[in-house]
């Protein structure tokens, strides 16, 4: 074991993941993003610019947006955290996937699960988004491939979708 | 039999693209992605200074650090090997010999346990640098005075040019290339009523693909095996092979998805140090570079460009000669092939009596430029689409007349030897002059904020030069179809159109096609995945091997049903003869037996060469793209706001509607970032100022103007599958110049140089 392994400290951690109880120790210095990438294998979680400036990497943390680059895994202990594995339910796409397929609303595709996410925790704090709100959200995140329109026509037809699903 | 044309059922329909599930559920495989059994992280040292003499490197400690596996400094590399790398000219080295060039060039690399074990690693390198004078820019290193960076000529070459083109190596001090072109005799100028001389400034973007370059290599066990975030495998592959000195068939390149590249991810950037990171330590090596990184790895070329043009009072252009420089950064990359496409496209999309162009890539201190989206293109229609607007106001000319009075028609050769342009240009402009309502615009401008309108017509060669394409598809006995070809799922959507294609030939659905994965041992050869090749090129292979393999499989069951082939047809692995249905599976056992069979067939295309094309071969295709602009400036704060853009592509056959707009959409908002805002800031010694993901500003969703639309033309005049072309970099091509255009109609002053700011402004109106 090289001698850099040992000096670090560990941390106890327990928290949700995707619906799951996890528990483990993780390095006080292990960023969420790696931690789900490298020690979880989830490698939906995209490392873009590591910076938490651009997105890519994004994560719900009960419920909202965080870089999951810049959030260290510890902070997570107690918590519920969403990454793009964990969003379709027995192999079915969510509708905002469903929504970003349909609108061809990626290209690359390296910003697309922080983008879904991100949709996510939009449409679940505003059911009924305006234009000018999805493009505020959206613009919390990068995507050099799409140039956004087809991004926000996916984010409306996903939140027209999700209202007439909750229709009785 | 009447002889109506079979509806198209697979091609021209936004199917899903077929990467799509794989991509938003996460499940998609990138180079980040993979990891071996024993893997080690690689880290790069990177000089601080701008040019400086290496003197002296120490890695003693480094080399005794816990974890450190590997360390490799110019001492290391092995005699028997080639340490540079590049396109015509190899000047980059692996790691820095003698000399560093830019801040960012590469000093050592170490491989460890972790990534950080090698960053701490790093820190104990000591390196003595000897500073020598900066070439910050084109100017600088143009400079008497200014040493030069390379000493000695590098390693290079000149590939054959035909009529009216040529190159020359090195012509002068810090110029590692000079395209020219000519046609027609400079005796043109005497007889124009007035001749033009402006001069025009590009700046640089980086490319900020989200995924970073990476490489995994593993070279153990004599085969080299390199994971890639790659665009051009196979190049790849010979450039190792080269610089290792390996038999091409001792190396494989895996690429997987593809996170982005805009040009950055051709050619060598982390493969050539993990590869010997890898044979040093006997062990599998990944090195994943930063997005500071990236910003030190490969730009878009700045540029100046001086433009003298003959005109008559009518409007009708005569004669022009250009001067370009590129900026090339430290190391040539792509530079001589960015300054042969930069130098044979700024005539834009005119008729002229006389042309005598000649574009020079200059070395300086700074990052390496490459290529980017556009390719040369995007700086000549900057540069020529201004001044035609210039001109023709000078004249008094309206410039939509202007542009109608010159532009090529359609089939009428660019140059002499060229093929002929297939799109209708006035079509497309007279489209996004009514989309955006330019001929009626009535601006009340008597406020201080300003209202105009501009158009323009970028425009390249598409589909490279003198590109081949092989192709192979299979079908098993169930109807199981693979494609397999090289062009790289790099976001174009490019798995998804040419499997439609083979979809539409075979009778399937896109569904039953999968897209295999590329690995330099099975998938063939291809050149790379640049100039919007993958229809208009790559196309036509993969058409000709699906539908070689459609005769191959109705004449075995014409054989075997013992009916005549010609009144055969393929659907979805069921042969229709008549009324009657054949599913194909039967015959198969029948004849091969239980197991079954796998029919296979390869196509092929290439243009032919033609030594009286300028380039060596006709241009595949054009790439051309209309915008119209309409902006408000505010005179008091220089304050631009652009209310409208509309820009628009020619695809010939939209193969794929969204895919193509997808395309459209996004080198419009990359071309508008690079005119308003997006540019790399050197401070005149070398050092880039905002290299990095916080103050590098890239196009946000609210960066998206208040009416921003893209328009998709299907003029169906392309070479490729079903009248199709290439799509992805035409709408990058006219926006700059339609904003500056605009930005003239509104205030009446013009802008030379990009981006085009509120300081700007002010300083143009004298306000500053």
């Amino acid at each position: 074991m090289p001698e850099t392994m040992t000096a670090v400290s560990e941390y106890p951690l327990e928290f949700r993941l995707n619906n799951q109880p996890v528990r483990c120790r993780v390095p006080v210095e292990r960023t969420l993003a790696d931690f789900l990438h490298d020690d979880l294998g989830l490698t939906g979680t995209k490392l873009g610019c590591s910076r938490g400036v651009c997105g890519a990497c994004v994560t719900l943390v009960d419920g909202k947006p965080v870089a999951s680059c810049s959030t260290f895994a510890f902070q997570v202990n107690g918590r519920e955290v969403l990454s793009i594995e964990g969003l379709e339910t027995d192999g079915v796409l969510h509708t905002i996937q469903q929504a970003f397929v349909a609108r061809s609303a990626f290209q690359c595709g390296y910003c697309t699960a922080g983008m879904v996410l991100l949709t996510k925790s939009l449409l679940d704090h505003h059911p009924e988004p305006s234009r000018e709100l999805i493009v505020e959200w959206i613009s919390s995140n990068v995507c050099r491939c799409t140039g956004y329109a087809l991004i926000i026509e996916a984010v409306e037809e996903a939140a027209r979708k999700l209202r007439a699903e909750r229709q009785p | 039999m009447s002889a109506v044309q079979p509806t198209l059922k697979q091609v021209g329909v936004s199917a899903p693209r077929s990467d799509a599930h794989a991509k938003v559920s996460g499940r998609a495989i990138y180079g980040p992605d993979i990891t071996l059994p024993g893997m080690l992280h690689a880290k790069l040292l990177r000089s601080p200074r701008a040019h400086a003499r290496v003197v002296s490197i120490d890695a003693t400690a480094a080399r005794a650090m816990p974890g450190v596996r590997a360390v490799l400094t110019r001492d290391e590399i092995p005699k028997n090997i080639v340490p540079f790398y590049g396109y015509f000219i190899k000047d980059q080295p692996m790691v820095a010999l003698d000399t560093v060039r830019y801040i960012g060039d590469i000093v050592c690399a170490v491989a460890a346990d972790t990534e950080a074990a090698a960053v701490q690693a790093l820190q104990a390198i000591k390196v003595v640098y000897e500073d020598l004078p900066v070439a910050s820019g084109i100017e600088a290193a143009l400079q008497p005075e200014m040493p030069a960076l390379f000493e000695q000529a590098p390693m290079g070459i000149v590939p054959p040019y035909g009529q009216g083109a040529s190159a020359v190596l090195r012509p002068r001090k810090n110029v590692c290339y000079e395209f020219a072109y000519s046609t027609g005799s400079a005796d043109a100028f005497a007889g124009c009523d007035h001749v033009f001389e402006d001069e025009f400034r590009f700046s640089r973007m980086t490319h900020y693909h989200l995924e970073p370059f990476v490489s995994v290599a593993d070279a153990r066990a004599g085969q080299i095996q390199v994971w890639a975030s790659c665009q051009n495998p196979f190049p790849l592959r010979k450039e190792i092979a080269r610089m290792f000195k390996r038999p091409e068939n001792q190396i494989t390149v895996h690429v997987p998805y593809v996170g982005g590249g805009f040009g950055s991810k051709n050619n060598v950037k982390t493969e050539a140090v993990s590869v010997m990171l890898s044979l040093m330590s006997g062990r599998p090596v990944r090195l994943c570079l930063t997005m500071e990184e990236s910003f030190l790895t490969n730009t878009q070329h700045a540029a100046i460009l001086r433009l003298k043009t003959g005109v008559m009072n009518d409007g009708t252009l005569i004669a022009r000669e250009s001067e370009i420089l590129l900026d090339a950064g430290a190391y040539s990359d792509a530079s001589p092939l960015v300054a042969e496409k930069a130098g044979y496209r700024v005539p834009g999309p005119y008729r002229w009596k006389h042309i005598n162009t000649t574009c020079a890539c200059v070395m300086t201190n700074t990052a390496p430029a490459g290529p980017f989206r556009g390719f040369g293109g995007t700086q000549a229609s900057w540069a020529s689409e201004s001044q035609v607007d210039m001109i023709a106001r000078r004249l008094g000319i309206d410039p939509y007349e202007m542009r109608m009075r010159n532009l090529l028609a359609l089939h009428e050769p660019f140059m002499p030897g060229e093929s002929g342009v297939d799109s209708d240009m006035r079509e497309g402009l007279d489209l996004v002059c009514e989309a955006i309502g330019y001929h009626g615009r009535k601006h009340d401008n008597s406020g201080p904020v300003k209202r105009g309108m501009g158009i323009a017509i970028g425009f390249k060669d598409g589909g490279g030069v003198n590109k081949p394409a092989q192709a192979r598809v299979k079908m098993s006995t169930n109807g199981d179809v693979f494609l397999q070809c090289g062009t790289v799922e790099i976001g174009q959507g490019a798995h998804t159109t040419l499997a439609q294609v083979v979809a539409e030939v075979l009778g399937t659905r896109v569904e039953r096609i999968s897209y295999a994965r590329i690995n330099t041992d099975f998938t063939p050869f291809d050149q790379g995945t640049n100039a919007s090749s993958g229809v208009a090129v790559m196309g036509r292979a993969v058409m000709r091997a699906a539908e070689a393999l459609r005769c191959q499989i109705l004449e075995f069951a014409a054989r075997e049903m013992k009916v005549p082939v010609a009144e055969l047809a393929l659907e979805d692995a069921t042969i229709v003869y008549g009324d009657k249905r054949q599913p194909l599976a039967p015959l198969v056992m029948r004849h091969f037996g239980g197991t079954g069979y796998e029919f296979s067939a390869d196509g092929y295309y290439k243009p032919e060469l033609d030594h009286h094309a300028p380039l060596e071969a006709q241009c595949v295709f054009w790439e051309i793209g209309w915008g119209a602009v309409e902006v408000e400036v505010d005179t008091e704060t220089g304050q631009i706001k652009v209310l409208k853009l509309v820009a628009s592509g020619d695809t010939g056959r939209s193969l794929n509607p969204l895919v193509c707009r997808g395309q459209e959409d996004g080198a419009a908002l990359m071309g508008l970032a690079q005119t308003l805002f997006e540019r790399m800031v050197y401070d005149g010694s070398g050092r880039l100022l905002n290299g990095d993901p916080l103050t590098y500003r890239v196009p946000l969703a609210e960066d998206l103007p208040r009416e921003f639309s893209t328009i998709t033309q299907e003029q169906g005049h392309g070479p490729g599958p079903y009248g199709s072309k290439g799509a992805g970099e035409a709408t990058i091509l006219p926006i700059a110049s339609a904003v500056a255009n605009a930005v003239h109609d509104a205030i009446g002053v013009r802008i030379t140089e990009l981006p085009i700011t509120p300081v700007k402004i002010l300083e143009a109106l004298g306000r500053a």
